[in-house]
């Protein structure tokens, strides 16, 4: 959708910055994170792949993907699904949207679909960035492994989008539904952080979407979680089903 | 064939009623007037028709379609301008209609001409549209893919009276190629002006449904007036009323009649206005709640 068209240049070349950031960075940080003394990392253990942050790889995979990829991103992305149908009720834009002759049901996938390209310019525009940036700053990185990393954090951030278009299905108002669906993502993040943490809540993990999506394996070993894909691709679905569904049988008042 | 007809067309939003039992036809080639106050279910009642609030009860057909097996088929075929119209802002006003256009029907047949009627700024941008505008605009994208029929809203609200003027003309010239129109309004004026039937609605149950004619017949004129004699001594009709000097009636019929009458005292003052809605339900309706 072109309504998109400013958003997703800004969070490109947003995220494609934060990236050449920490990557150049990265040089001047080596000495510091190989100095730091394993206990200091041990307080890093919520983080998947903490103990490796010395490494370029490691400290990629700290700083950039853990946080800024898979928790901001993250967020964004939910606030923007929550938006999608809320938005267009809360407007009122809703009465002449649904006097055309497309059904509820196109509404909600074509809304869904609409958002496809920005997930994916994104990607784009931060596996090319890191790519450049590596080589002029003379690190490794396997770009096959980089690729991965991003091919499988497109079924992370459809389920959020998924989720928070369900979401913005059934709460009219714009900034409620996005406020839940970024406390829902926030939420998931710290169950998931905590199952890391210790053992006693390692099932605390499996409700969280993080779970499924573990950046660091792909990008340091290229080990894809096949079930995690599967598990994310069968929640979108589900969400957008039910999406429908809900959408379907909405009373539209304004 | 009737182009809308409803069936006991009832929508409740939990326990408050919304509209009850509806049944009125809107036949091929009429402009439909759809009278109410505010508040009475004239726009429940045009949401419902268009498929975004599901009716509670009874049925409704559109070009003999059910509104609940076959709205987006409905929909093809129908314009529409809501009564609270918001458009997207971010937009200019071609980016709208070129966004509508592909959401309904590529071929617009009469946008050259709505454009002509109804000028506006199209590459501007929306959000600096003024209130008349954003109207036009409206009304634009409601004709602009030339429907068979089309739904408005309390259309006028916002135009200026020399637009509403032209907006009338359009709407009959419109009738005349053979389009059907369901025009609401809570103006009792403009329906008179336009319309060939009416339905009057109020706290969400159908009133009446009759020819403009006979509606018009009906009514009469509210007459005040102050004469030099004592007012008593004024024979009006039996519900004339006085008060602070003033003689109060309504003369239905045969107001040469009242003139003549009139003429006979030394007038005073004089004022002479048509009935409101409201009289036209309290006098014939009996629903002076």
């Amino acid at each position: 959708m072109k309504d998109y068209w400013k958003t997703t240049v800004i969070f490109t070349f947003l995220f494609s910055g934060i990236a050449v950031m920490y990557a150049v960075m990265y040089p001047t940080f080596r000495e510091t994170m190989e100095s730091l003394a394993p206990s200091m990392v041990k307080q890093f253990a919520w983080i998947p792949g903490a103990e490796d942050m010395s490494s370029y790889v490691g400290f990629l995979n700290i700083e950039m993907y853990q946080i800024f990829w898979v928790l901001f991103l993250g967020m964004i992305l939910g606030f923007i699904g929550a938006s999608l149908v809320s938005k267009e009720i809360e407007s009122k834009t809703i009465d002449l949207l649904m006097s055309n002759p497309v059904s509820r049901k196109q509404i909600i996938f074509e809304k869904f679909i609409g958002l496809f390209p920005m997930v994916l310019i994104i990607n784009i525009g931060v596996i090319l960035t890191l790519v450049i940036v590596t080589t002029v700053i003379n690190e490794e990185i396997n770009f096959y492994y980089l690729f991965l990393t991003h091919l499988v954090s497109i079924p992370y951030f459809l389920a959020i989008l998924g989720i928070g278009l369900l979401i913005s299905t059934i709460i009219n108002e714009k900034m409620k539904a996005s406020v839940i669906t970024i406390a829902i993502v926030i939420a998931m993040f710290l169950f998931e952080s905590l199952s890391q943490i210790s053992s006693d809540y390692k099932s605390f993990g499996l409700i969280s979407l993080k779970h499924y999506y573990n950046p660091y394996n792909i990008l340091k070993f290229g080990n894809i979680n096949g079930t995690g894909i599967i598990v994310l691709l069968v929640i979108t679905i589900w969400a957008l089903i039910i999406a429908m569904i809900y959408f379907e049988h909405k009373d539209i008042k304004i | 064939m009737d182009i809308i007809e409803t069936k006991d067309l009832t929508k409740y939003y939990g326990k408050i009623k919304g509209i009850e039992n509806l049944n009125f036809t809107v036949k091929k080639g009429e402009i439909f007037g759809f009278l109410g106050p505010n508040g009475a279910g004239k726009t429940t009642t045009i949401r419902t028709l268009l498929g975004i609030l599901k009716p509670t009860q009874g049925e409704a057909y559109i070009f003999g379609e059910n509104i609940e097996d076959n709205i987006v088929k409905i929909r093809s075929k129908v314009g529409y301008i809501p009564g609270e119209l918001t458009l997207y802002e971010h937009l200019t006003g071609r980016q709208f209609l070129y966004y509508f256009s592909s959401l309904r029907n590529t071929i617009l047949p009469l946008l050259d001409e709505l454009l002509q009627v109804f000028e506006i700024p199209l590459d501007r941008k929306i959000k600096s549209y003024s209130r008349g505008m954003k109207q036009k605009l409206g009304i634009i994208q409601a004709f602009m893919d030339d429907p068979e029929l089309v739904i408005m809203d309390e259309p006028t609200s916002g135009l200026d009276p020399l637009l509403q003027q032209k907006f009338y003309d359009f709407l009959l010239s419109e009738k005349k190629k053979g389009r059907t129109m369901f025009f609401s309004s809570h103006i009792l004026s403009e329906i008179d002006k336009i319309c060939d039937r009416v339905a009057i609605i109020r706290d969400g149950n159908l009133v009446t449904v009759e020819n403009i004619e006979t509606l018009k017949s009906k009514r009469g004129k509210r007459i005040r007036l102050k004469i030099k004699d004592n007012p008593a001594r004024f024979r009006g009709p039996r519900d004339m009323k006085i008060l602070d000097g003033w003689i109060e009636f309504v003369a239905t019929g045969n107001l040469d009649y009242w003139m003549k009458e009139i003429s006979k005292f030394t007038v005073v003052d004089l004022e002479i206005s048509d009935f409101s809605l409201e009289d036209i339900f309290i006098r014939y309706y009996r629903g002076g709640k």
